[in-house]
């Protein structure tokens, strides 16, 4: 069984991720909660395959900090913020977050977000797709037409089986393409060693090749 | 206050800068006291080196003057120059017209103490009097000096033209040069004026925008975040936690004063923190304060200190093993301080590993990001401190205080120009030219009088450049000694120290000019230098054309200016740090109260935008009212989330008409009972008014329609813009494409998606033109 733990200072936001995982199938067990990043250090937080972490935004600003020493220990920690700006977003992609996921998206991805955390697969919801889509930073990975083209598709719909009728492609396709993606991003900037794991896997399986990267 | 009467007096221009007023004040002062002196030295020394015609009732009378510029000192420092400055012009032709008893006629006197004392009370009042005053002032005291002298020694040496003519060019050279400072202190109003203007707007953004976020973060974290999961349905009934939770959410959003001025109490805010750990269930904490009562902080400063703090307590519930700690704040002029002191198990921090999360790291991270510091004092057995400390905003004011002295410091230097060279043209020239026989190689003196004439204009150049002389002002002062050297020896010695000697005294001006920027004592002593290497050549010859009293009254008419000028040149320095200062404060002061205003009338916009809805319904749910697990109840909750997310989206310092639009439309649907969530990412370019209609009319013809959830977003990339609808409705009317708009739908169930993309360089444009998109349009 998948364990989770939950860091967010909000009890309902708290209750609703434990209303969800408790009907997930394959369950997932949210093993502590609570305000404090703390509960993600101590048993039974420490072993918990996934850790879920609100960026507790305040006027000290988001909790980089947190993130970063979470994700250095290897912890596979899905961001799950209120906060939905591109900034944000990939700062705490480049730290090495597994996924970035907005509140708003919770009712329908968090579930899926934390069971691919758990079997270390690439999982890239809306709202990151479209800050992946819309990246003009300097040092952003170079994308091919398609992916950018996937990317914001992605973004924009519902499902993936929109996005590939849109575009002509097999719902396989648009998957690996944005799985590809997320390689690529894991593959720059900050060296984490979730980031690395990511990586391998890919290459081992055959998603992406070395010359992609 | 003497500032204010000045400018009645000066009266031209009523709204004076403060720097402008600091000149007047400190020049007033400055000017007053200055007469004092030369007054009192050039008449005291007379008095002890010289008999007069009448001694008794010369003393009566140096005594008199002296006890006069006393009171008249006092009474123009109180401000009263209509009274004081009529009685002073008749007391000093009074003084000049009793010439007969208290000076000698002596060829070899130089000047007369009563000429130093009218000539030092007339170049002051160039500093005291405007224009028309100082002309009304000075006409009268020459004319009686002239008169005096007439009946003392008529038709003898005493009567002469020229001294009266050089005393009002004097005091025109005087007023020149106070109009020249005026007019830079003038002019670094104006530059500070500016200065603070675009500082206070941005303090005011800045402060607006930091309250923005911290409102909206605390917002995002609170009760938009209790509605989204209430809408999603995972609370299937009343619960207590939840009209707690609901509680405290409307307390964030009337949250209205709390931040006033952009200030918190930091001893309140850690008691606030503190109080879940101290009521803590299983191991309450007793925690004793030693605090003062109040302690307002930054905002920011104020919740890191605090969070930090209840970092620390939580450390010392889990590790420390006791039941009591102290929380003790100080506050110096520097910064703030809180410890957090226990005396529970401790630890070794030299045995936590690096790489560990730690406490340690935690708190010292934190703390530098407000360029703080955290510091942990333990070890086993002996208890655990923990030093927080964050600095205090210390004013800057070098910047302005620079300003200001380079403002005046340029009037300064380019007003010592124009004196040097009128003095070297006008004054010494003509003595060069009339006193042929007084020398001994003419040739030279010319050229020493060229040297002089040079090293000024070299200063005047670098001065109207604005440039600092650097190492070149030795080899010009080197210049301006060797050129009053040989001018000095090629005067026969019969004529040294009088007027023909006219290096004497004159080639201090070059050095006034070179020396300017010099401390007063280095200053000072260039300029004693120079002097004293005259007299020793004279006195070196034995023979002179003076007296030693002419050439103390001689010198001293003279060499007062020149240091006066040194002493200006300092007084504006400090000036110029004083004002800054001065203005900095006023400039505080109005900026929080600005803050204040804005903060309050933003926070009272924001609390109306959400008072209509947000506010009853967690009203409802605070007091149960209302039962989360009803369905109408959850749909009321995600739309009321999803509008209030819209509302913190929104960037009120940057208008954005295509997201305004869209919200439009958003509102509408929402009112028929659609949930839209809305998201955006990207940069867009400025898009002209036919493009967004074109981009938002897909969504307007989808929600006009629409039935339960609607997907709605943005994307730009680099000049391409979509807009993306996807909802259950009609199908959408046939729109034909144009002005760089292409418009795409997708049937997919019973949801239609429909995309709008506006892409600048392709698509077909109305009207059958070449495809340039919007530009023709625009």
């Amino acid at each position: 069984m998948i364990s989770m733990v939950v860091v967010d200072d909000h009890p309902v936001v708290i209750a609703g991720v434990r209303a969800w995982c408790a009907l997930a199938d394959p369950p997932i067990q949210v093993v502590a909660w609570g305000a404090d990043v703390s509960v993600a250090w101590l048993a039974p937080g420490a072993e918990a395959d996934v850790v879920v972490l609100d960026l507790q935004l305040d006027v000290c600003g988001p909790a980089y900090g947190d993130l970063k020493r979470l994700v250095d220990a290897g912890r596979q920690v899905i961001v799950y913020s209120m906060r939905a700006d591109k900034e944000t977003v990939l700062n705490c992609l480049d730290i090495g977050a597994f996924t970035y996921l907005t509140k708003t998206e919770g009712e329908d991805h968090l579930v899926a977000a934390i069971t691919a955390a758990a079997s270390d697969m690439p999982y890239t919801p809306p709202a990151l797709s479209g800050a992946f889509g819309t990246d003009d930073r300097l040092h952003r990975p170079r994308l091919s037409p398609r992916e950018t083209e996937v990317l914001l598709e992605w973004f924009h719909s519902e499902s993936k089986e929109m996005v590939a009728r849109r575009l002509h492609l097999t719902v396989h396709r648009v998957s690996s393409c944005l799985e590809r993606v997320r390689v690529k991003y894991a593959n720059v900037g900050r060296a984490a060693p979730t980031k690395a794991a990511l990586v391998a896997r890919a290459l081992q399986d055959g998603l992406i090749t070395t010359d992609e990267l | 206050m003497p500032a204010a009467s000045q400018a009645d007096v000066d009266g031209r221009r009523p709204p004076m800068g403060a720097v402008e007023q600091s000149l007047i004040r400190e020049g007033l002062r400055y000017a007053l006291a200055l007469r004092l002196i030369v007054v009192a030295l050039s008449s005291t020394a007379s008095l002890l080196l010289t008999e007069a015609p009448r001694q008794g009732t010369t003393v009566a009378i140096v005594v008199g003057l002296n006890g006069w510029n006393l009171c008249y000192r006092r009474g123009m420092l109180r401000g009263l120059p209509r009274r004081w400055v009529p009685a002073d012009v008749a007391v000093m032709c009074a003084l000049c017209l009793t010439q007969l008893w208290t000076v000698r006629s002596d060829p070899r006197g130089g000047g007369t103490w009563v000429l130093v004392a009218m000539a030092i009370t007339l170049v002051t009042y160039a500093w005291q009097l405007p224009g028309p005053a100082l002309a009304a002032a000075t006409a009268p005291i020459i004319a009686a000096h002239y008169l005096g002298t007439m009946i003392a020694d008529p038709g003898g040496w005493l009567v002469n033209e020229t001294v009266e003519v050089w005393t009002a060019a004097e005091v025109a050279l005087s007023w020149a040069l106070y109009r020249f400072v005026r007019r830079s202190a003038r002019a670094a109003d104006r530059i500070v004026e500016r200065g603070k203007e675009m500082r206070h707007a941005a303090a005011v953004a800045a402060a607006r925008r930091a309250d923005e976020r911290e409102y909206l973060a605390a917002l995002h974290d609170t009760a938009s975040a209790t509605l989204l999961m209430i809408g999603n349905g995972v609370v299937r009934q009343r619960e207590p936690w939840l009209g707690e939770q609901a509680r405290r959410d409307l307390r964030e959003i009337g949250r209205s004063d709390a931040a006033q001025r952009g200030e918190l109490d930091l001893i309140e805010l850690l008691r606030e923190v503190s109080r879940p750990i101290t009521a803590g269930g299983h191991s309450p904490l007793r925690v004793s304060w030693r605090t003062p009562d109040s302690l307002a902080l930054p905002a920011i400063d104020a919740v890191s200190l605090s969070r930090a703090a209840r970092e620390a307590l939580t450390n010392v519930v889990r590790h420390a093993g006791v039941d009591h700690a102290e929380i003790r704040v100080r506050r110096d002029a520097a910064a703030v301080t809180v410890e957090v002191v226990d005396e529970g198990s401790g630890f070794d921090p030299a045995r936590v590993a690096p790489g560990r999360y730690g406490v340690t790291r935690s708190l010292r991270e934190r703390m530098a990001r407000r360029g703080g510091t955290a510091h942990i004092v333990s070890s086993p057995g002996l208890g655990t401190t923990v030093t927080l400390s964050c600095p205090l905003p210390v004013p800057d004011v070098a910047g302005d205080e620079r300003l200001i002295g380079a403002s005046f410091q340029r009037g300064l230097r380019r007003a010592v120009v124009v004196v040097t060279l009128a003095i070297l043209l006008f004054l010494d020239l003509p003595h060069l030219l009339a006193g042929q026989e007084a020398y001994t190689h003419v040739g030279v003196q010319y050229a020493a009088w060229a040297g002089l004439l040079v090293a000024t204009l070299v200063a005047a150049v670098a001065a109207w450049r604005d440039r600092p002389l650097g190492t070149a002002r030795w080899w010009l002062l080197a210049l301006v000694l060797a050129c009053s050297v040989v001018a000095t020896v090629t005067v026969r010695p019969e004529y040294r120290l009088g007027p023909t000697h006219w290096s004497e005294g004159d080639a201090g001006w070059p050095i006034v000019l070179i020396m300017l920027d010099s401390r007063v004592a280095v200053f000072a002593a260039v300029l004693a230098a120079q002097y004293l290497l005259t007299f020793a050549q004279a006195a070196a010859e034995g023979q002179a054309a003076l007296s030693i009293a002419g050439v103390v009254n001689a010198t001293w008419l003279v060499l007062a200016f020149q240091l006066a000028i040194a002493m200006i040149a300092a007084v504006l320095r400090g000036l110029a740090a004083s004002s800054a200062r001065v203005l900095r404060a006023a400039e505080q002061v109005r900026t929080a109260e600005e803050v204040a205003r804005q903060l309050h009338r933003d926070r009272e916009r924001r609390y109306a935008d959400l008072a209509a809805t947000t506010v009853p319904l967690l009203e409802g749910l605070a007091d149960g009212r209302l039962d989360p697990g009803a369905a109408s109840v959850r749909l009321e909750c995600a739309a009321e989330a999803a509008r209030m997310r819209r509302l913190l989206a929104q960037d009120t310092t940057a208008p954005d008409p295509l997201a305004q639009e869209l919200r439009a439309c958003i509102e509408l649907a929402e009112r028929n009972g659609v949930s839209v969530s809305f998201a955006e990412y990207g940069a867009r370019p400025e898009l002209p008014p036919p493009v967004r209609r074109r981009l938002t009319e897909p969504a307007i013809a989808a929600f006009a329609t629409a039935r339960g959830k609607a997907r709605l977003t943005v994307a730009g990339t680099g000049d391409a813009v979509t807009v993306s609808v996807i909802a259950t409705c009609s199908a959408p009317p046939e729109l034909p494409d144009g002005d760089g708009v292409h418009r795409s739908t997708m049937l997919d169930g019973d949801r239609w998606w429909i995309q709008a993309v506006f892409s600048p360089v392709s698509g077909p444009v109305k009207g059958g033109g070449e495809a340039v998109g919007w530009r023709e349009t625009a």
